[in-house]
């Protein structure tokens, strides 16, 4: 069995910050992440092998990511990439696949770092090959340098989109149509104070929404995709008014022809970790909807697991990097490798910094605040579990005979129960039982996290290097005859 | 002035280094050394990577991160391989997945 300090699950903004603060207090630390570099997807690496030439606006993260890449070279730090942890089989203890460095941990803290991913939203036509979520073409563009298609659609909720316009229109892609679903502009005035409390971010907007005037891309607000149509491929969109409530107006929809369509609907914190753990959950649908429940001082409902980043409630980069920093502080203050005034003293500035970007989160919440539902946009036919095939009609007609907890519906349909271990469908199944029976999101009843959280292969787990399984004796053997 | 055609990979600022060949249902496509399969079959106007067994549906990449599992692909004769998380190497033999799979990729971890 490895043993550690510190195990960190993900090597994104959060896990490096923390990794940057924790080994240099004296903690030995582990970082699992499963990408093959680190970064998470922010900060998402081109390839080693490319040479970069000359500076470019992707350039502008330089400095801050090239900090943090310095982590995981601390010799109290090991560090290990594509790497999967998918059980915790007994407290303070995680079992991650690995390949032939597969194995187990025993570490006094954890902290879970997993970042966030695209809110799952379901429209007809949402499967299509050409249409990839805001996350997926941020990552074609930073881990690539290649955008899907020459004439997008960029639709959805949340101030992502004109981030991925922007990457679109400075690669060369014309962008038909930006469809922001929240009256955004509309409420943009009332909430600038707030919004000006991270002017930085704000001057980014600014940016963004010249390119896109200048490039002549159309930024409507109000507007949703209903339908995405094609054959093999994507081919066209149809976009209609929505109000604040999730109404559709659709005699008022328009079709737009393209090759690409970007759906952002936000983000979701990434919370298999926490229900393989067992940690308290709660719901923020402003934050992004579950997350973990947490202490001022990051740790959640569970003595010694930790909490931080957009995997803990969606806050940007900004919020990632400070929390990541916190953790660290709070967690070698916590095992003694930092002493209470000195922990005091670093933590301090860390949270005023907080503090000021929440100020600023709470402005863009209200401006972003999305429709109370999306379950209008699904009809009979449209796929809403995608790896077990299952319909929105296939779990109709299930409820109809009976089985309608979210167990239920599970079991019945598998809805939930494919490759993706249901992260990709469990808000998706969460929204439809809350709007069928009335209720807010947060008071349905998952169904139980199970391992693994994430897939693995058997062949990963035949790598752990265990002691040999102590058998009970077996009570269908006559005493002493014990089959060795 | 002519306008460039479109180049679904971004030039400016980057050498990629030596282009290969890996073969995607037999046809040669160009990728780069780091490149995913994804990125490089997107690069190449390639979006369908597999159809579903049950509904026999179309899909291609949707996350781009590891989490979906919708891009994976039979690639060098394993099935079920995400697309998004496996580098292109000179010689691979990328297929469209058709339901699971040939039953033959099947055969577990290499």
């Amino acid at each position: 069995m490895n043993n550690a300090d510190l195990a960190i699950v993900g090597a994104g903004p959060t896990g490096l910050s923390a990794a940057l603060v924790a080994p240099r207090a004296g903690l030995k630390v582990w970082i699992f992440d499963d990408n093959a570099l680190p970064g998470g997807q922010y900060f998402r690496q081109l390839p080693k092998q490319y040479r970069k030439t000359q500076k470019t606006v992707y350039d502008k993260e330089h400095g801050r990511a090239a900090e943090l890449f310095t982590a995981i070279h601390h010799p109290n730090v090991t560090y290990l990439p594509n790497a999967t942890v998918w059980e915790n089989p007994d407290p303070g203890i995680l079992a991650f696949a690995a390949g032939e460095r597969s194995g187990r941990i025993e570490a006094k803290a954890i902290l879970i770092a997993c970042g966030a991913s695209d809110r799952p939203v379901p429209f007809p036509g949402w499967t299509l090959p050409g249409v990839v979520t805001a996350g997926g073409l941020q990552n074609l563009v930073k881990g690539a340098r290649v955008v899907p298609g020459e004439r997008a659609v960029v639709a959805g909720n949340g101030p992502l989109l004109m981030v991925v316009a922007a990457n679109l229109i400075r690669a060369g892609a014309e962008v038909a149509a930006v469809a922001e679903a929240a009256p955004a502009k509309a409420r943009l005035w009332r909430n600038l104070p707030r919004l000006l409390h991270a002017p930085e971010i704000v001057k980014l907007a600014v940016n963004y929404r010249g390119l896109m005037a200048k490039a002549g891309a159309p930024y409507r607000c109000g507007e949703t995709v209903i339908e995405a149509r094609g054959g093999d491929e994507l081919e066209e969109v149809v976009l209609a008014p929505i109000d604040t409530r999730g109404h559709i107006d659709r005699a008022k929809a328009r079709t737009v022809a393209c090759d690409t369509l970007v759906a952002g609907f936000g983000l979701n914190p990434s919370i298999e970790m926490y229900r393989l753990l067992g940690c308290e959950v709660t719901y923020n649908s402003y934050r992004g909807g579950w997350m973990p429940k947490r202490s001022e001082d990051l740790e959640t409902s569970i003595p010694g697991i930790f909490a931080a980043g957009d995997g803990a409630g969606i806050g940007g980069v900004e919020f990632a990097l400070i929390e990541g920093k916190l953790a660290g502080t709070v967690i070698a203050r916590n095992l003694g490798a930092l002493g209470e005034r000195d922990a005091a003293i670093q933590a301090a500035p860390l949270r005023s910094r907080l503090e000021r970007f929440r100020k600023f989160r709470v402005g863009l919440e209200r401006v972003y605040a999305p429709p109370a539902t999306w379950t209008e946009l699904m009809t009979e036919d449209t796929v809403v579990c995608r790896c077990e095939d299952v319909s929105l009609g296939e779990v109709r007609e299930r409820e109809a005979q009976g089985f309608t907890s979210a167990f239920a519906i599970k079991g019945s349909t598998r809805m939930s129960m494919g490759r993706c271990q249901g992260r990709n469908c469990l808000p998706t199944l969460a929204a439809l039982i809350a709007a069928r029976d009335g209720v807010a999101v947060e008071q349905v009843d998952l169904p139980r996290g199970r391992p693994p959280a994430r897939l693995v292969t058997i062949g990963d787990l035949l790598q752990e290097d265990l002691p040999a399984p102590v058998f009970p004796a077996d009570p269908h053997l006559p005493r002493g005859e014990e089959v060795t | 002035m002519t306008k460039q055609p479109f180049d679904r990979r971004i030039a400016t600022g980057l050498d990629r280094g030596e282009a290969f060949t890996f073969s995607f249902d037999g046809k040669p496509v160009e990728a780069y050394p780091g490149e995913s399969v994804a990125a490089a079959l997107i690069a190449h106007g390639r979006r369908k990577f597999r159809d579903t067994l049950k509904r026999e549906m179309p899909r291609g990449l949707y996350c781009g991160m590891g989490v979906c599992w919708e891009c994976i692909m039979v690639i060098d004769g394993r099935a079920a391989v995400r697309a998004c998380m496996t580098q292109a190497e000179p010689g691979m033999k990328v297929e469209t997945q058709h339901g699971l799979g040939p039953p033959a990729t099947m055969t577990g971890a290499p």
